[in-house]
């Protein structure tokens, strides 16, 4: 049977979840069960209150290192050598990896415990709308995107977009070598689930990396070959997983790779 | 473009410095007065305590508020400024490192007229700081009295 992304824990930002009434019957096994979610309950909130101190007070500090390089390049500059300069270059790119890779992090956290609201979602527009801002942060691109339109799955909106943003800036980035990137995005209906295809034409990876891809912090590319903060798809697959879905890959080393991810079908009209 | 102050309520030093520099090369001339802690901020707002000689003349044209604070936090700054006629319209920027929607929620409910995630990198925070000056000191028309 699918998982029903109703029974997921879906704790609100801090608020724990209530355990599931239905699941906890009146005898021994009822109350360690309840036992079992209240603490489980708790977890969740320490973990979530953990990922908000690390994004906060990680990035002060950051910011401190990025302003200050910055402001001595600027004051002092001319007394520095090449080495020198080449030295708070290194430091100020340094920080920007770090900020990248908390905010990865956050993504992630978000991606856990966020509350899920499902709707019949129009996910053609959402990713339509996470390539317009990649194109934005990048308008010098050559680009070439092709997505199906009306494909409509249930959903939490939000947490769907989170997911495009992760498929689609992983097919950007890995078409960096190639003269202009090609993504599309296509859907098939099997019963009462849609398929929905990210494709792109970068450089692809190694099949045997594919089940790896999807662990955090496991990159299949070093970042001279555009590989981030390695959490990208630990985030699309978490995702995936709570909206009661999956995810997978087909790689080919050299001509790209395409995602499936697959999702309960939404209602055709219902808004 | 008035002479008055703008309050800082910050209590990492090294955020203190960026937007000193910040308001700074912005060519921003409003002295900024910095408090470290919300007692602090709230003692000056209203003239008490190690404030007390300070008598309303140079209430502040705004107030940058940072929310992660000792003791008292922003939120809770944000409140009393908001319970208080002589400030109920004091022109309120939270600026913090903070994006989680609850955050943001929570100031607009209490009545920010602005919240800002301040940027690790610096040329966006120098931007931020610079367009927040712009907006507030020159182009806003603030509620006389």
């Amino acid at each position: 049977m699918m998982p029903d992304p109703h029974a997921a824990p879906a704790p609100a930002e801090g608020a724990g979840f209530p355990p599931q009434a239905s699941a906890v019957h009146a005898d021994d096994g009822g109350d360690r069960l309840r036992a079992c979610q209240e603490e489980l309950a708790a977890l969740q909130k320490e973990q979530a209150l953990v990922s908000y101190g690390i994004a906060h007070d990680l990035r002060a500090p950051l910011r401190a290192i990025d302003g200050f390089s910055a402001m001595l390049e600027a004051n002092s500059g001319d007394v520095l050598d090449a080495a020198g300069l080449d030295y708070l270059a290194r430091i100020r790119a340094a920080a920007s990896r770090m900020a990248s890779l908390i905010d990865g992090l956050q993504a992630l956290s978000r991606a856990s415990h966020d509350q899920i609201d499902l709707t019949s979602v129009d996910a053609s527009l959402l990713a339509e709308w996470a390539l317009a801002e990649l194109r934005d942060a990048e308008p010098g691109r050559a680009v070439e995107v092709d997505v199906q339109p009306g494909i409509r799955v249930r959903a939490d909106e939000r947490q769907l977009k989170l997911l495009f943003d992760q498929l689609l800036h992983n097919a950007w980035k890995f078409s960096a070598g190639a003269d202009a990137v090609r993504i599309t995005v296509s859907a098939e209906r099997r019963d009462d689930r849609v398929v929905i295809h990210v494709r792109d034409q970068g450089s692809g990876f190694d099949p045997r990396h594919a089940a790896r891809a999807f662990e955090p912090f496991q990159r299949v590319h070093g970042p001279d070959e555009g590989g981030g903060h390695g959490l990208g798809l630990a985030i699309a697959r978490r995702i995936a997983t709570r909206l009661g879905g999956s995810i997978g890959v087909d790689a080919v080393a050299g001509e790209g790779c395409t995602f499936h991810v697959e999702l309960p079908a939404g209602g055709a009209h219902r808004t | 473009m008035s002479n008055r102050p703008i309050l800082l309520v910050e209590d990492n030093p090294d955020d203190v410095e960026l937007t000193r520099i910040a308001f700074a090369e912005a060519k921003i001339a409003n002295p900024l007065h910095v408090v470290g802690n919300g007692s602090e901020a709230l003692d000056y707002l209203f003239g008490r305590g190690a404030q007390a000689a300070h008598n309303g003349e140079d209430a502040p044209a705004l107030v940058l508020l940072d929310l992660n604070m000792p003791r008292m936090d922003g939120r809770e700054v944000l409140q009393a400024i908001r319970a208080e006629a002589s400030t109920r319209s004091l022109p309120v920027v939270v600026m913090t490192t903070s994006a989680e929607p609850f955050d943001v929620e929570a100031c607009y409910a209490l009545g920010a007229n602005s919240y800002i995630r301040k940027p690790v990198d610096f040329d966006q925070f120098m931007g931020a700081v610079k367009q927040v000056g712009m907006y507030w000191l020159v182009l806003n028309h603030p509620r006389s009295g």
